[in-house]
């Protein structure tokens, strides 16, 4: 079983922190907007501390953005062997994926802006099925493109158009 | 006449259309095994008629259809104009402009499509200023699925919509308006070449050109209609429709919003009136519903013909699917909740690369299982084998679920009554209570619902209550199997087991099995697949 590159850590912890600046800065403005409104249905001890609500969101939010990037990557794992592709995934949701290579209809890798900071890729595995199909994030870009160029030339061999 | 030299300059092999004299070719041509596409031995062309490439355009026909169908939508601003205009010259002059206008735009329209089978493609070129030519390889046609509306009936015309397997509607061809002769021609040339690519011997055989009948839904078992739940809100639909267009019309003959309101302050003041309308559109749901069902599923007949799986139904509008049995990998047979007390199940194809499947892809109608059992058994094949009930934590989490938001909702409801004192409240509180109480029976039939199975050849798994569905599928479709186990799940031991199939829905989920069966099913089903990775799903 192999993990995904430590670096993933960081790729999750800044769309963490992405995620974090936007609740915040959505929970600021509904507090401000809504709290100096002075409409009448909202209650009392609201209006008096709208504060009260960016704090709670980051009280709410911060535990689950700071574990998740940790959890996730002790979590995540993929393999290949005997022509399957494995993926483990998930936080509070655990997935597991079996792919045989020889359903394997396209090999995509992708990364987006982190992950070019990062050096990481996005491996993507599609079959004929969504629900066969599997996304192994956090590679290292090295790994994902070889691993990408290996089951495809797999594929290529174990073509089996059953579906 | 074989001599592709006589074309055009493009060397392609000789189109499969025949002179366009003969739209009726006989019996549909057996296919050479193995061999180069020969051109069918058709009469000689009529003089003067181009031998082969002649780019085709519907029936001219259909310029009866398009102004008449687009009659409905002019007739308002029509009547629009003779009533605000009076009935000056002017206003009639608009009106026949109007008229004109449409019918240059079907001219226009039928005159610049035109279609053609070049080789072993489909051609269809749109033409006026611009060009736009969409070339479909006969190999990616699935299915062509022919149907005569009412007024494409009367002129003996036909709509064939040609189903590519792309997903999305876009890469669907729709010849709205050929004749019907042309469309049954045109249906096995465009059928045998996707047959013909990868099974010739199968197509080779002479016995397969023949029809054969699998079932002919008699009428009397339309009388479940009204069980399906199809088509119940009718009545509604029509309410509904009905005030718009009084709206609307309303609108264009001047009567403003005063009218309307006064109409509605009236209605308000006779409430009986109201309950009444109310009521008999309640009552006529079964009634408007078994009808439509009735109209939609008349002489419902499902047969084998050459690969082909055959599903013709409709009394106004009759429509024939064809599924290639090639690519048919199971069946979902449904039953909602009055469907399954009078033992009745109504069963829905799964085929890979079909779009919009769940008005194409039905097999049968309303029928009584053992019968919908015969019939899938004799037309894909039968599942022969018990489904494996899922742990009694399943039913746990089942009740759970079906109570809890119920449950929920009444305390909440309690409270306001507590704080408030208001009747709605009460009210409220009533009726979460009720459905709480509903939700025992639900979840407990839910739990009695989920299945899993497999037989050596096809898998099958159940679930859902109010509407049950209990798919069927070969074990070569799988594609992929995945698991998922929310945190709730993980709490419970159970997680989803969903087989990735390359057809239908995608994906078919044992919803709640335990760790073990979850580990042995995609071991039992792909041994080979799950060797290396024994200890997965870890256990906890």
């Amino acid at each position: 079983m192999n993990r995904v590159s430590r670096k993933a850590v960081g790729l999750w912890l800044l769309e963490s922190l992405v995620a974090f600046v936007l609740f915040l800065v959505a929970s600021l403005v509904v507090a401000r907007w809504v709290g100096g409104s002075g409409w009448s249905w909202v209650p009392g001890w609201f209006a008096d501390a709208p504060w009260s609500l960016p704090v709670a969101t980051v009280v709410l939010t911060l535990p689950f953005l700071l574990t998740e990037p940790f959890v996730r990557y002790a979590v995540h794992r993929w393999e290949l062997s005997g022509d399957v592709v494995y993926a483990r995934s998930g936080y509070l949701t655990r997935e597991w994926v079996f792919v045989p290579v020889s359903r394997i209809q396209t090999v995509d890798k992708g990364q987006g802006w982190f992950e070019r900071l990062l050096g990481l890729a996005t491996l993507e595995i599609r079959t004929a099925s969504h629900a066969g199909s599997s996304t192994i994030k956090g590679l290292d870009f090295r790994v994902a493109a070889g691993l990408a160029e290996q089951l495809a030339r797999r594929a290529e061999e174990l073509r089996d158009d059953a579906t | 006449m074989t001599d592709p030299g006589q074309g055009p300059a493009e060397p392609t092999p000789p189109s499969w259309v025949p002179p366009d004299g003969d739209p009726r070719p006989g019996p549909p041509p057996v296919p050479r095994p193995g061999g180069d596409p020969q051109p069918v031995p058709g009469p000689p062309p009529p003089p003067g008629q181009p031998p082969f490439r002649a780019p085709r355009r519907f029936s001219p026909k259909v310029l009866l259809i398009d102004p008449v169908r687009m009659l409905p939508s002019l007739l308002v601003p029509l009547i629009g104009v003779l009533f605000v205009g009076g009935f000056s010259p002017r206003s009639y002059a608009w009106a026949a402009a109007g008229v004109v206008g449409t019918v240059l735009v079907a001219v226009i329209r039928w005159a610049t499509f035109t279609y053609e089978i070049v080789g072993d493609r489909l051609e269809t070129k749109r033409s006026l200023i611009s060009r736009s030519i969409r070339t479909i390889p006969l190999e990616r046609i699935r299915g062509v699925d022919i149907s005569t509306p009412p007024m494409h009936r009367l002129l003996g015309l036909a709509v064939m919509k040609i189903d590519t397997g792309a997903s999305g509607g876009k890469e669907e061809a729709k010849f709205d308006g050929v004749t019907l002769a042309e469309a049954e021609r045109l249906k096995p040339i465009l059928l045998r070449r996707a047959g013909r690519q990868e099974v010739p011997e199968a197509a080779a055989a002479p016995a397969e050109a023949q029809e054969q009948s699998i079932i002919a839904v008699p009428r009397r078992w339309l009388l479940y209609g009204p069980l399906s739940g199809a088509y119940l809100l009718t009545p509604f639909a029509f309410a509904g429709g009905a005030v718009g267009l009084a709206f609307q019309w309303g609108g264009d003959l001047g009567l403003g919003q005063d009218a309307a309101l006064s109409a509605g302050e009236w209605l308000w003041g006779h409430p009986y009136l109201l309950l009444a309308a109310a009521l008999l559109l309640v009552l006529a749901m079964p009634v408007t519903g078994g009808l439509m069902y009735a109209v939609f599923n008349w002489n419902f007949q499902l047969k084998r013909r050459d690969g082909y799986l055959v599903a013709e139904r409709g009394l106004i509008n009759r429509r024939s699917v064809s599924l290639e049995s090639r690519r048919v990998r199971g069946y979902d047979i449904v039953d909602g909740l009055a469907e399954r007390w009078a033992g009745v199940v109504r069963v829905w194809a799964i085929v890979t690369g079909l779009g919009d499947s769940e008005t194409r892809g039905q097999l049968l109608p309303d029928v009584p299982r053992a019968v919908a059992y015969q019939v899938t058994a004799d037309a894909i094949g039968p599942f022969r084998a018990d489904l494996r009930p899922h742990p009694r934590v399943a039913r746990k989490r089942r009740l759970f679920r079906a109570i809890f938001p119920w449950l929920m909702t009444a305390l909440v409801a309690l409270a306001g009554a507590w704080v408030s004192g208001l009747t709605l409240w009460w009210v409220l509180l009533v009726l979460a209570l009720v459905l709480a109480a509903l939700g025992i029976p639900l979840g407990l039939d839910r739990y009695a619902s989920l299945g899993h199975g497999y037989d050596g050849a096809r898998l099958s798994m159940r679930s859902g209550s109010l509407r049950r569905t209990q798919a069927v599928f070969e074990r070569r479709a799988v594609v992929g199997w995945r698991m998922r186990q929310t945190w709730f799940q993980r709490r419970a031991g159970v997680l989803t087991l969903i087989a990735g199939v390359g057809a239908g829905t995608g994906g078919y989920a044992a919803v709640d099995v335990s760790k073990a069966q979850a580990a042995a099913f995609p071991a039992e089903v792909t041994p080979e697949w799950l060797s290396p990775f024994a200890d997965e799903p870890p256990k906890s």
